[in-house]
């Protein structure tokens, strides 16, 4: 006699393999590596965006152009905002590490105190670039201000889908964390997050040296 | 005490369709792919039926001037980005997890994401058909032109174009992830990197290629984009842009997506050419080194498309563009002595592979033609690309993919496909696709140029543009032909076996189709023919 | 498993390969060699080789192009020939089963022919280089020609400057059979600057061997030098870069003068029809000056003012996207009308003449050709009752309508 088991179905590809470790060759795990192939790819993605503003600065012979509305160059302002925003985000990738380094000494709470620090600094940084945004717009530099306004905002506003698409990663880790699913054996996804997160300040390093720092030309008649 | 028997049940909504649908199994996401490859193959194949109808004669007599425009971008992009790519992208899908004998994919979820992405990007692309038109600035869709809504006068074709490739492109890059992964961390035991198969190497620098290269042309794509929407200036001269940019940002991409386009294939020819020779690929590792050769040199030719620009710095692109021919005709040169001394077995997987081998020469020697740039001046945006493109990608990818086809075939269905049948597609299909590409060599050089949906009847390329269009229909008669045999082989094709063709890879150490986790068991694996070795003991020489 | 012996299928099957595979090579070198067999009009189709230059470049070009294709020819005979012939003699007989011998490769092999292929690519990149130092010039000097071919959405337009780059002179009809063309004198270098008002064109010119892309932004260059026994010749040209629909219509003509002809013809038409202002055409947007080119043919009068005769009415008639944008207009016959023209394509040189009956008939009227964005009153004399066509002269199979007379 036959005792059917509907509360408990088989899953139709549950499989001896499946249970064995995905895992044949040791290393870093099959999430960190996946994350780093991903961010790879998002290397290049920047790279494209950043040849595209390297080339325009390049063919240009007045950096910044000048805004046809005021009759000077067009301006960006480091303070109040996005001088402290850069700050913020670099402490945001310290605490961050932090986090992992917690996890990994099995010391969940401050492993999740950290983490909840990461996510808030990610989400006051893009408060500020927001902040900032409107700062611009008022001044006259849109996406339509010629090749400034162009790349400045692609690139910026890119970046800023980044940290969003990161916060919102982090944030996940945070709520799996309070949930219990991490520990120092099982951690790869805050190691893939954190790495993610990373990748994101430095492509903002660059970028706020690149628009900000770097000086600007003008024709030399 | 009575002994109750458990007996799982499998619940309704895991069976039939729903199955299918949400399936994380990367063979029936294999098979998936391979079918939405070839459905859009078909509707390719038919925008280029549109294209030589029109083409036959001189004058205009169906097609108006811009869908002309709109027939052949379409059909160059739905051949390129949802039929060659993914259909490689397929197969590796299906064949790689079982030539490392691995269970399944790294990331299972991610690779059914990367499946369902591509059906909702053809419809984005299909939806231009029904609402006032598709994209029509060439699958290059260069800048101005792709910018200037109102004498190309495309609608918000162009823009759905432009998201479909980059839901196409995010497919693509999250596909080239899972591969990775599961090569370098799946592997079965024994199964060292160069005991690896030769397609899985293929795929390997192939995922390499799209991991690298594909976001830059999402990176094209966006700023395109931007221009168009909300009066960007990345391209537009009148605005300060640089048209010339976007070809190179497009270019860095696109060239490197070519052999992203090719090198599945040849991965497939190397494993059909040694099962059907007996004798092992010839020159392993030198192949393998060749792969790796063209996937690095593939990123520094991307300006020979810009030859006539005026704005490239030629001597280097044209020189990296001749020794990218080196690695390639290496290759050459395996396959043929691969199948030197061997004792051929002429079935239809191997006669589609000597097709690939025949045709694929020819698209590499009139590609030498193109790299030298005084004669590229010459042959730039003539009918004479048209026929390297064609002779490469479909003398190429499309004959590696039958290829592959007809020999993965019974290991997918437990079926054979019909011999007959298979050596008739292939005959007709090689008849046809030569009569209709050949031609074009003569007439690029004659001075046709491309994209151009009517020429003058006194220019004298009336004959030739008949015979090519002849050619295409043959080539869709071919179609009808393997059609019919996939239909005829599905319903009682003869059953296969667990290794019809005597093969060499561990594919074939397990049932056809394969159960769920792929092997019951794994033969010892000592080298890049587990199941060679096994079916003649490890004495056969080593 | 072991593999059935050959069945009669299969050999039939082999038999239709072989039989098929006859058909293509024999249809191959046929098509390959029939050097000069079609002659259609004034372009030669010349198999796989491309049609004798007319200029000193291109026949360079033509000469690299041999070279490489004698090279290609043998490469194809030996690798074709050694997998034709493998196939052959390496078919498995009916039957047998025996392993053949398992080579893994070859090192010699595999070095000598990665090295040997790379000295031919090798070989054919500095033969490539050399050629292109000789062709890719941009020298200027007191007797080179300068012309600027400028190129919009859909047609050509050429103009003539002198050695300081003064327009002396537009044609605005690139078809020698309009009464227009590219004019260029044999024997003498021109410097040809390639300007676009709007997207990418390419400057093509089949028997030059060459073409230039024309991009919007940026100012193309490149001599050419036809032979002066070419002088009286006309060349076809075409756009070779997607420009939008009327892209397969971008046709132009070259017409090689001798030089004392080209000079007398350049001095008649500068002083004849000086161009209005001297700024050379941008790249980008503006319009390029209203020469007042004169009407292609027929002795109509152009825009003279009519005399006598009760004033008949005003049509109204725009040009757009190179369309006319009404395609029937009706006048009272016997009254002298007007026709306020108003050109709406920014760039595009436009006109309105009118034929008896269809496009190609007899024209009793043409009005002076200028490019948009600008309005201009036609003055047409009376005409009789009747059915007539107008006709854009510089578009004349895009732009057509039909003028009813009653």
């Amino acid at each position: 006699m036959a005792m059917t088991t509907d509360s408990h179905p088989l899953p139709i590809e549950h499989n001896p393999l499946a249970s064995m470790p995905h895992d044949t060759h040791g290393g870093i795990s099959n999430p960190v590596l996946g994350m780093l192939l991903f961010i790879t790819s998002e290397v290049m993605f920047f790279g494209g965006l950043f040849a595209a503003y390297f080339s325009i600065r390049a063919n240009a012979a007045q950096w910044p152009p000048i805004n046809t509305e005021t009759g000077q160059p067009f301006q960006l302002a480091i303070l109040p905002f996005v001088g402290p925003a850069t700050i913020l985000l670099i402490l945001s990738s310290v605490t961050c590490q932090y986090a992992v380094w917690m996890i990994r000494a099995n010391d969940r709470t401050r492993f999740l105190r950290a983490m909840s620090v990461t996510v808030v600094l990610g989400a006051i940084f893009l408060l500020f670039q927001g902040i900032d945004y409107t700062i611009l717009g008022s001044e006259g530099l849109t996406l339509s201000s010629g090749t400034y306004g162009t790349t400045y905002y692609t690139l910026t506003g890119f970046h800023g889908a980044h940290v969003f698409g990161g916060v919102i990663m982090l944030s996940v880790v945070l709520y799996r964390g309070m949930a219990g699913q991490f520990s120092a054996k099982h951690y790869d996804a805050v190691e893939a997050a954190s790495l993610y997160w990373h990748f994101v300040d430095v492509v903002w390093i660059l970028l706020f040296s690149l628009l900000y720092l770097l000086p600007g030309k003008t024709p030399t008649t | 005490m009575a002994t109750t028997t458990l007996t799982p049940t499998i619940p309704a909504y895991r069976t039939g369709l729903y199955a299918w649908l949400t399936t994380t199994d990367h063979k029936k996401i294999g098979i998936m792919y391979v079918i939405n490859s070839f459905v859009f193959f078909f509707i390719g194949g038919l925008l280029a039926l549109g294209v030589r109808s029109e083409l036959a004669q001189p004058g205009l007599q169906y097609l108006t001037d811009l869908q002309y425009n709109e027939f052949f971008s379409m059909h160059a992009t739905f051949m390129i980005f949802l039929f060659v790519i993914p259909m490689l992208a397929g197969f590796g899908n299906y064949i790689v997890p079982l030539q490392i004998g691995a269970p399944d994919m790294a990331f299972p979820r991610i690779n059914a994401l990367s499946l369902w992405m591509l059906p909702l990007a053809g419809i984005l692309l299909l939806l231009g058909f029904v609402t006032g038109g598709t994209a029509a600035a060439g699958w290059t869709s260069y800048a101005p032109l792709s910018e200037d809504r109102p004498l190309a006068a495309t609608g918000y074709g162009q823009d759905l174009w432009i998201v479909a490739l980059v839901l196409i492109g995010t497919s693509s890059i999250l596909g080239s992830i899972n591969f990775l992964v599961t090569m370098f961390k799946m592997r079965a035991p024994g199964m060292t990197l160069f005991r690896m198969p030769i397609m899985v190497w293929t795929v390997l620098v192939t995922s390499v290629l799209v991991l690298m290269a594909t976001p830059v042309i999402t990176s094209a794509l966006i700023m395109l984009f931007i221009d168009r929407n909300y009066g960007g200036s990345f391209f537009d001269p009148s605005r300060g842009g640089d048209a010339i940019l976007y070809q190179n940002i497009f270019w860095f991409y696109s060239h490197p997506a070519v052999y992203v386009m090719i090198l599945p294939a040849m991965g497939m020819v190397s494993e059909i050419l040694p099962v059907f020779s007996r004798k092992p690929l010839f020159g392993y590792k030198a192949f393998i080194f060749a792969t790796a050769a063209i996937g690095a040199l593939g990123f520094s030719v991307w300006a020979h498309h810009m030859f006539t620009t005026g704005a490239v710095y030629l001597p280097f692109f044209s020189i990296m563009t001749f020794l990218i021919a080196v690695p390639t005709g290496v290759k050459m040169f395996n396959w043929v002595f691969t199948m030197w001394g061997g004792q051929l077995m002429l079935k239809t997987p191997l006669l589609f592979a000597i097709g690939f081998l025949t045709m694929f020469l020819i698209g590499g020697i009139n590609g030498a033609f193109s790299a030298s740039v005084p004669v590229d001046f010459a042959l730039h945006d003539t009918y004479w690309v048209v026929a390297h493109l064609h002779y490469v990608l479909f003398g190429g990818s499309v004959f590696g993919v039958m290829a592959g086809f007809y020999y993965w075939f019974p290991k997918m269905t437990g079926k054979m496909m019909n011999e007959t049948l298979g050596k008739a597609q292939f005959v007709v299909m090689f008849i046809g696709f030569n009569l209709t590409f050949f031609p074009m060599h003569e007439l690029g050089l004659a001075g046709m140029p491309r994209r151009i949906a009517d020429y003058s009847s006194t220019a004298g390329w009336n004959d030739l543009n008949l015979l090519a269009t002849f050619g295409g229909f043959t080539i869709a008669t071919s179609m009808v032909l393997f059609l019919w045999n996939v239909f005829v082989s599905l319903r009682s094709g003869e059953p296969a076996g667990e290794d019809p063709w005597e093969g060499n890879t561990l594919e074939w150490a397990t049932t056809s189709p394969p159960p769920a986790y792929n092997f019951d068991h794994l033969p010892e694996i000592r080298s890049e023919r587990p199941v060679f070795d096994a079916r003649h003991g490890r004495t056969a020489t080593h | 498993m072991s593999s059935s012996p050959r069945s009669s299928a299969s050999r039939t099957a082999i038999f239709a390969l072989g039989v098929g595979a006859a058909i293509i090579v024999v249809s191959l070198v046929l098509l390959a060699f029939g050097v000069n067999v079609l002659k259609i009009g004034d372009t030669f189709v010349t198999g796989l080789f491309p049609p004798i230059a007319v200029t000193t470049e291109g026949a360079e070009i033509r000469d690299l192009y041999t070279v490489i294709f004698l090279i290609a020819v043998a490469i194809f005979l030996v690798v074709e020939g050694l997998i034709v012939w493998t196939v052959i003699r390496y078919r498995r007989k009916p039957g047998d089963d025996t392993l053949p011998p398992q080579i893994h490769g070859n090192n010699i092999a595999e070095f000598v022919w990665t090295v040997v292929p790379t000295l031919i690519v090798i070989f054919m990149f500095i033969v490539s280089w050399q050629t292109l130092n000789a062709v890719d010039t941009n020298a200027s000097d007191a007797q080179t020609t300068k012309i600027r071919a400028v190129a919009g959405q859909f047609q050509w337009q050429f103009d003539y400057l002198d050695q300081n780059d003064k327009l002396l002179y537009t044609e605005l009809l690139p078809m020698v059979s309009q009464g227009g063309g590219m004019m260029v004198p044999a024997g003498r270098t021109v410097q040809l600057s390639l300007v676009s008002h709007d997207v990418i064109h390419a400057f093509y010119v089949p028997q030059f061997l060459f073409k230039r892309d024309v991009v919007p932004g940026r100012t193309n260059q490149f001599d050419f030098t036809v032979d002066a026994a070419d002088a009286g010749q006309t060349f076809r040209g075409q756009c070779a870069e997607l420009c939008g629909t009327g892209h397969s219509i971008m046709l132009f003509e070259v017409k090689a003068l001798a030089p004392q002809e080209f000079d007398t013809w350049l001095a008649g038409k500068a002083a004849s029809s000086p161009p209005a202002s001297q700024a050379p055409a941008p790249s980008g947007g503006s319009p390029a000056p209203s020469g007042g080119s004169p009407a292609p043919s027929g002795a109509a009068p152009s825009g003279a003012a009519p005399s006598g005769g009760a004033a008949g009415p005003t049509l109204n008639l725009a040009a757009s996207n190179i369309q006319y944008t009404v395609k029937t207009l009706t006048a009272p016959a016997g009254a002298p009308l007007k026709i306020d023209f108003d050109n709406q394509d920014a760039g595009v040189p436009h006109n309105v003449t009118i034929h008896k009956g269809s496009p190609t008939g007899e024209q009793v009227f043409a009005g002076d050709i200028f490019p948009g964005v600008a309005k201009k009153t036609y003055n047409v004399p009376a005409l009789t009752a009747g059915t007539y066509s107008y006709v854009c002269a510089v578009h004349p199979t895009t732009m057509i309508g039909t003028l009813t007379v009653q």
